[in-house]
């Protein structure tokens, strides 16, 4: 960890500041969830280091993230969707997971080779998923190929992978890293680990034969677009040189509710990254020595990644194939007026200025 | 305290100055050009960048979008280190303060376009926050329709980035707002790009062009309109063609404790009235606020002929008013009735702006109009003590607010003389015959009147009595001097109707209980003019174009104020007093 000096202290009160801005900003929440129903679970198809696979992606309703308790992310309302006294127990999730391999069965004609599973916060962390619960969806999906789980670094540890790697799953972390830079990490996300952090938790990970795939957080609040991209580019890089991480997932920001970012956004402040944005980096990265995906949540709308309407729906469907084949040719023939628009935004915007267009 | 910037000139809020880079920029301005921007420390820590003499350098900064809450900008606005050179800090309206830039950078204004409220409180306080004689820079938002408000409010630096992104989204923009360019059917615009082009040939980079061709030429025409003194005419017709600007005007009326010290009390511009907005001007508030509560009626022993205000001013070199008088003959005390003024009674007709407006005349006054001036016709009545109103005005609008304002104070009783046009013959003999029997009063007490009344108005209330006692005035009017015990005291001003004191006039306005408008310079003796840096306090009540007394250690003067109170203080550069008399102390 860092040395104690001045910066370390300015990060102290800025940390202070958006976790009381945060805390205050969940707290008008008053919508709970039933606990015996995830939060959600859906079927799709994946790019993983084996090829395309068939998944079963499993939100997991555990009472939600420790840090998101203490303010959290500047951008993060999954929160908002926990239960209201925050403790679920291992009955309860259990009955989520039986609710999940149900809705598979009636969706789907066979067994998903790769299972994602996400808490909205970590699932390696004891305190949301105790060892029961993680030994029965080892149990459950044994037959799988892959499973992914979320989790801070912090709790990327050995015996928490054990029970998976044991059921003779390959198994990945999906780690929120966010960004590569520790400054933007922690004054723009509000995220409190470190990139060392993540390093530390992939040489774990892959110590144990297990892979990390980096979720990186595009267009965080008070960067410009270019410093957005930028910032991406550089982290996929450096996520990419990181023994483990196998695959990087570019998540453009999007506006969700009881966030700092939706406050930012409803008062001019804020405006999600354009899909151009997210096809300059896919192409800038694709020689990166590993997976690159971005699944654009919200694409087209004003509160998720969007170009001018026009062109929203063929971007997207271009990026959603370059996921499945890492082919960059396919953007090529993408062509809109609103690019000129977003390359002089690219040129123009500023820290001062932001942002430029809507 | 800067030395790259300077404010050359006012209209109001509005100000014309010069950014002193090499080579400098007379402002309002657009700075692309010149602006050196250290980065944005959000993403990265940074050097403080080496300034230049040919650039305006943004130092290193978090930007504050809007809607960042106070608790944030506070754990994150970064310390502005004390730099040589030209230099530019961001600040958000919530945390700007003096740090010692040349100029600031207004961040978080994009997210308040459209927002009359927040965006002209943005300027505002900004502007309040920052000291006076640096400049402000709104980066981002000016476009020909959204710069003249902007301007006026206090903006001096912009730029030509969002004239340019509209561009490049195909708008295509004018001083009356902006046109999606396939709604246009042909170019009102004659600029080197849309000169015999048809809309549909114009692609975006060319549509940005004449966007940024319009901005410049609007830039250009503030600039002159600034140093004509008729920003404000300009302003009141240009923001009618987008609500949210109209509002923003509005708004901005209604900020006295801003508006009132930027104005100045003369101007040698014409104001010209002709919108409901020129009724909240400053000018014609104070004018209404000094007549009411500063001048003393004392010819109110007579009385009172009420007249219409006319074309020619002033009022008495008119061939209306000519007749009038005529047939008055010194026997009664005139008040003239005008929109939007209120009253100007016969003594201070030369002052500012009672003989220097115009305004658009139907005949018809608007239901604000009527309920403004029966207003300040009713506080005028109210400190007098008339015995009797004659009231020569035509019937239509004057009568109805004449009524309604003598019925509100229960004042005195009311002849109306006029049964058609009030020029007619017999008007003008009711108005003789309203009058039989009344004595004349002499020349003499009409000119006390005139410099007493000229005194209360310019210096406080009582304040033509209070200097002077038995004054001997002579000349012939308007050109008047006034002296007392063989000794000149001041003179009148024709152009704007204020007195011109000389030291002994100086002197005797010390000795008075009326406050003084102090400017307390340094251990020199100013010839000609007093600069900002040689202020060591002035006075927080002057404006531009008041009397004030130069007081130093080995120096004490009189002369006219060309900055405010405040702005002498803050100023570091710029002239502060033109100075008329000076002597030397020992």
């Amino acid at each position: 960890m860092s040395q104690p000096s001045p910066e370390v202290y300015e990060r102290g009160r800025g940390m202070d500041a958006h976790n009381l801005v945060m805390r205050e900003l969940r707290g008008k929440r008053d919508d709970t969830y039933d606990p015996s129903e995830p939060t959600r679970v859906w079927l799709d198809e994946d790019h993983t280091p084996d090829g395309i696979q068939q998944s079963l992606t499993i939100i997991l309703n555990t009472g939600g993230c420790r840090w998101a308790r203490a303010g959290g992310c500047t951008m993060c309302g999954y929160v908002a969707e926990s239960v209201e006294d925050g403790s679920v127990t291992t009955e309860q999730l259990a009955a989520q997971v039986e609710y999940c391999v149900e809705h598979e069965r009636s969706q789907a004609d066979s067994p998903a080779e790769l299972i994602k599973i996400y808490t909205s916060g970590s699932f390696l962390d004891e305190r949301e998923v105790g060892p029961e619960t993680r030994e029965l969806i080892a149990e459950t999906f044994s037959d799988r190929t892959r499973i992914v789980v979320e989790s801070l670094p912090d709790f990327v540890l050995a015996d928490r992978l054990e029970p998976f790697l044991d059921a003779g799953l390959a198994v990945d972390v999906a780690i929120g890293l966010e960004t590569a830079s520790d400054r933007i990490r922690h004054d723009c996300v509000n995220k409190y680990f470190d990139f060392i952090d993540f390093e530390a938790a992939c040489s774990t990970a892959a110590d144990v034969g297990a892979g990390v795939k980096a979720y990186l957080l595009l267009k965080p609040p008070f960067l410009t677009e270019e410093e957005a991209i930028q910032d991406m580019i550089e982290s996929i890089h450096r996520c990419a040189d990181v023994p483990g991480c196998h695959t990087v997932s570019m998540n453009p920001c999007n506006v969700q509710r009881y966030t700092m970012v939706d406050e930012l956004f409803y008062r001019g402040g804020y405006r999600p990254p354009w899909l151009w944005s997210v096809v300059e980096i896919l192409e800038m990265t694709a020689n990166a020595d590993a997976i690159v995906v971005s699944d654009p949540v919200g694409h087209g709308s004003d509160r998720g990644p969007h170009n001018c309407g026009e062109c929203d729906n063929r971007v997207y469907e271009a990026i959603k194939a370059f996921n499945l084949d890492q082919e960059p040719a396919i953007f090529d023939r993408l062509e809109c007026d609103c690019l000129d628009t977003w390359t002089m935004v690219r040129h123009k915007e500023t820290g001062y200025n932001q942002p430029l267009v809507d | 305290m800067t030395d790259w910037f300077e404010v050359l000139g006012r209209d109001g809020p509005g100000r014309l100055g010069e950014l002193r880079i090499e080579p400098s920029l007379n402002t309002p301005a657009a700075v692309d050009d010149v602006v050196h921007d250290g980065g944005s420390l959000w993403s990265a820590d940074r050097e403080v960048p080496a300034t230049a003499a040919d650039r305006l350098t943004i130092l290193p900064h978090r930007g504050m979008p809007t809607g960042t809450r106070a608790v944030v900008q506070e754990a994150f606005t970064p310390e502005s280190p004390a730099v040589q050179g030209p230099t530019a800090v961001v600040v958000s309206p919530e945390m700007a303060a003096n740090v010692g830039a040349d100029a600031y950078v207004l961040s978080g204004l994009n997210g308040l376009m459209g927002d009359a409220r927040r965006f002209i409180g943005a300027i505002t306080s900004t502007r309040m926050a920052i000291p006076s004689d640096t400049a402000l820079y709104a980066p981002g938002v000016a476009t020909p329709a959204t710069l003249p408000l902007m301007v006026y409010a206090g903006i001096d630096l912009v730029d030509r980035v969002a004239a340019e992104v509209a561009g490049m989204e195909g708008r295509y923009l004018l001083s009356d707002g902006a046109s999606p360019i396939d709604q246009l059917t042909e170019l009102p615009c004659a600029c080197e790009v849309c000169v015999g082009q048809d809309p549909n040939e114009l692609d975006r980079a060319s549509i940005a062009s004449h966007n940024v061709a319009t901005l410049e030429a609007a830039i250009a025409h503030l600039r002159d309109r600034i140093r004509a003194g008729r920003l404000r005419e300009y302003l009141e017709g240009q923001v009618r063609h987008i609500p949210w600007l109209t509002a923003g005007l509005r708004i901005l009326d209604a900020e006295w404790g801003y508006l009132e010290p930027r104005t100045p009390v003369v101007r040698q511009g014409r104001l010209d009235f002709t919108t409901d907005d020129a009724l909240r001007r400053v000018e014609v508030l104070r004018f209404a606020e000094r007549v009411t509560q500063r001048f003393i009626p004392r010819l109110d022993d007579r009385p009172l002929v009420l007249l219409p205000c006319s074309r020619t001013k002033p009022y008495s070199d008119s061939p209306s008013h000519r007749d009038f008088r005529e047939a008055i003959d010194y026997r009664a005390h005139i008040v003239s009735l005008t929109s939007p003024l209120g009253v100007v009674p016969d003594e201070l007709e030369l002052v500012y702006p009672a003989q220097h407006y115009e305004v658009a005349v139907t005949g018809r006054w608007s239901a604000n109009e009527r309920t403004q001036i029966a207003d300040i016709l009713a506080s005028y009545l109210d400190r007098a003590e008339y015995p009797r109103i004659i009231a020569h005005v035509p019937a239509e609008g004057y009568r109805a607010v004449i009524e309604q304002a003598v019925e509100e104070i229960d004042g005195p009783p009311m002849t109306f003389t006029v049964d058609g046009h009030p020029r007619d013959e017999a008007a003008l003999s009711a108005l003789r015959e309203a009058l039989e029997g009344t004595m004349r009063y002499p020349l003499e007490r009409r000119l006390d009147a005139i410099i007493r009344g000229i005194a209360d108005v310019q210096f406080g209330e009582g304040a033509g009595d209070a200097l002077f006692e038995t004054p001997s005035i002579s000349g012939r009017y308007p050109r008047l001097r006034v002296d007392e015990d063989g000794e000149q005291l001041a003179t009148l001003v024709q152009q704007y109707g204020q007195l011109a004191l000389t030291l002994a006039g100086a002197e005797r306005w010390l000795t008075t209980a009326i406050p003084v408008r102090r400017v307390s310079i340094e251990a020199f003796v100013p010839h000609g003019s007093v600069l900002a840096p040689g202020v060591v306090e002035a006075s927080d009540d002057i404006r531009v174009g008041d009397e004030v007394i130069v007081d130093g250690p080995t120096a004490f003067g009189v002369g006219r104020a060309t900055m405010s109170g405040q702005e002498m203080v803050e100023s570091s550069r710029g002239i502060a007093v033109d100075v008329r008399h000076v002597r030397e102390r020992r």
